[in-house]
């Protein structure tokens, strides 16, 4: 039950970051391959307050994710107002910088061989509560006015800029609310496996964050969250097969993108509107059905 | 010591030309960042390892090999993530995740064959190193230049001479126009993705040689990116300028901080350069078309 229980906070963990991620992949189609740096600056500073000065873990939570917020302004401030290509190429480097960086203030992160001792705090309950709150915040983003100002910008940069919509500030809201969401995400990471080194926010899990938001469907939230569960559900399930996870992952993207572009939740979302609306379906259908039947 | 730098700067320059090269190609072609590139360098240079040098083939075959299979990947690639997004000329949102992914793909492929361990090419030189004076050149850095700068000029006559390379460069300025025109665009960005694999073969080899080989090797391509973001994105010479000059910039901060803190310091001259001089050195501006 335990080892139950453990796995799914891992994948709620996971589902918080891609809930950060699909604001600013989903909503307003910009790609970070940086968001595991954010996710890392959440977890060392997290750990780092809490370990070394002190601090108690919800202000260390929330001074972690301002301090993320502040990097991902800094790197954000020359990226937004140009081209979307610039702020993939741009996390990029940064995600090398931070990887750098921290395995060489070898005094204040304990270098390569990673940050250790920091105490358990994350419960299989506070992931659960942060993963609702997480997918609360950002579904109550999507229908906000900034929201539909990012699909706007998403749609086409020129057609928002020429009805009013500030598009730098509006990118800059975007990925700042994603830094914030995946910082604390890491923060949730460091206090539960209690150890964080370097390696594992290399440019792949950013990636990685990017399939399982396409996979589910890149224009909805539930997809997104879906496809988290899924796809970081995978591979507890297939131990076996972990070698070949990446390629499997890959295999299945690549079908879904090129026979199904819009992922497998396509623009559908869960709310209970659409599902009267598609129960209402599926009994016509399956009225429909029986028509035919009494008909053979 | 100063021109020490001069000559390492240029040695590591010519490789980052290469990357950046390969990547700006396809950027100029489908106007997207390939990020399949790292890790088709990583996997060209294995098949180098396996086929060939590991037989004691020598480098000419090696490179061979390399640029052999970076090509027909980069064209396999072409067509299993690319070909349909191009030809339904749907969002190129859709470019990028397709690249990731395929990157990963090929990661994965060389993590599942090598595992994560190391490999060395052989020695392939003699006398590793040449003295002139006071300047100590590496045998590698010095083929790893001239080889650089030879099929940078290969490149550079085909795009401006060649027939192909007129295609390619209409293509890259019109796909709609140039298909009008009589140019087999399909054909076109094959060629295009053929000469940017084995660009990424032959800076995949020389990555090898210069450091180790292991599956993670292509997160160096960030060089190149860096280097085409410097020299402004979509500009091949831009592209070429950028690399040389970060190659210079990487040597001398090597020398005052340490190869540990060197991407931190890249990285801020980017975003100062993305600050001051968003087109780049070459001052092209690609901007999303109306």
């Amino acid at each position: 039950m335990t080892l139950y229980l453990s796995i799914l906070t891992q994948i709620l963990i996971t589902v918080v970051a891609v809930c950060g991620v699909y604001v600013l992949t989903g909503l307003t189609g910009m790609f970070s391959l940086g968001q595991a740096a954010f996710m890392a600056v959440g977890s060392y500073a997290s750990g780092i307050l809490v370990v070394k000065c002190g601090f108690p873990f919800w202000l260390a939570c929330i001074l972690a994710v301002l301090i993320a917020v502040v990097i991902g302004y800094l790197v954000g401030f020359p990226t937004v107002r140009l081209r979307r290509d610039y702020i993939s190429l741009v996390t990029l480097g940064f995600g090398e910088a931070i990887t750098a960086l921290l395995n060489r203030a070898t005094k204040l992160t304990g270098g390569a061989s990673g940050f250790i001792g920091i105490p358990r705090k994350t419960t299989f309950l506070l992931a659960l509560a942060s993963a609702i709150a997480a997918i609360a915040i950002v579904s109550w983003f999507k229908t906000s006015k900034y929201g539909r100002q990012c699909i706007a910008v998403r749609g086409d940069e020129l057609a928002a800029k020429a009805m009013g919509i500030n598009v730098p500030k509006i990118k800059m809201n975007a990925f700042l609310l994603s830094v914030a969401v995946t910082a604390f995400s890491g923060c949730l990471y460091a206090f539960f496996i209690t150890y964080v080194d370097p390696t594992i926010f290399g440019w792949k899990k950013s990636a990685d964050w990017v399939i399982m938001v396409f996979f589910g469907g890149v224009n909805s939230l539930t997809g997104s969250v879906v496809g988290a569960f899924i796809l970081s559900g995978l591979p507890e399930v297939l131990r076996s097969l972990d070698q070949y996870r990446s390629i499997i992952y890959a295999i299945l993207v690549l079908l879904i993108i090129n026979f199904k572009p819009s992922g497998i939740f396509g623009e559908w979302e869960l709310s209970p509107r659409n599902l009267k609306a598609l129960g209402e379906k599926l009994a016509k259908r399956s009225r429909k059905e029986e028509k035919t039947d009494g008909a053979a | 010591m100063s021109l020490q730098i001069i000559v390492n700067g240029l040695a590591t320059g010519s490789v980052y030309a290469l990357i950046a090269t390969g990547f700006s190609l396809i950027f100029n072609v489908l106007k997207f960042s390939n990020f399949s590139h790292g890790a088709l360098m990583t996997l060209s240079a294995f098949c180098g390892y396996f086929i060939a040098a590991e037989r004691g083939l020598g480098l000419i075959p090696t490179i061979l090999v390399a640029v052999v299979t970076g090509a027909l990947v980069a064209l396999a690639g072409e067509f299993i993530a690319f070909r349909r997004i191009t030809l339904n000329n749907t969002s190129p949102v859709y470019f990028f995740v397709s690249s990731i992914t395929l990157g990963t793909m090929f990661e994965g492929i060389v993590t599942v064959k090598v595992g994560a361990n190391f490999y060395n090419y052989p020695q392939f030189f003699q006398n590793s190193t040449i003295k002139f004076g006071s300047v100590v050149i590496s045998t590698s850095d010095l083929l790893m230049f001239f080889c650089s700068v030879v099929t940078l000029l290969i490149l550079a006559y085909i795009l401006q001479k060649t027939r192909q390379g007129r295609g390619l460069r209409s293509v890259s300025f019109d796909r709609d126009t140039a298909s009008l025109m009589g140019i087999n665009v399909t054909r076109t960005i094959q060629f295009t993705f053929i000469v940017s694999g084995a660009l990424a073969g032959l800076a995949g080899v020389f990555l090898g040689i210069n450091y180790t080989l292991y599956p993670t090797l292509g997160s160096l391509v960030v060089k190149g990116f860096i280097a085409s973001v410097i020299g402004g994105l979509g500009s091949l010479t831009g592209a070429i300028i950028g690399a040389v000059l970060l190659g210079f910039v990487e040597t001398i901060l090597i020398s005052l901080v340490g190869s540990g803190y060197t991407p931190v310091f890249t990285f801020l001259l980017m975003l100062v350069f993305l600050l001051v001089r968003p087109s780049g050195i070459a001052g092209s501006n690609v901007q999303e078309k109306a």
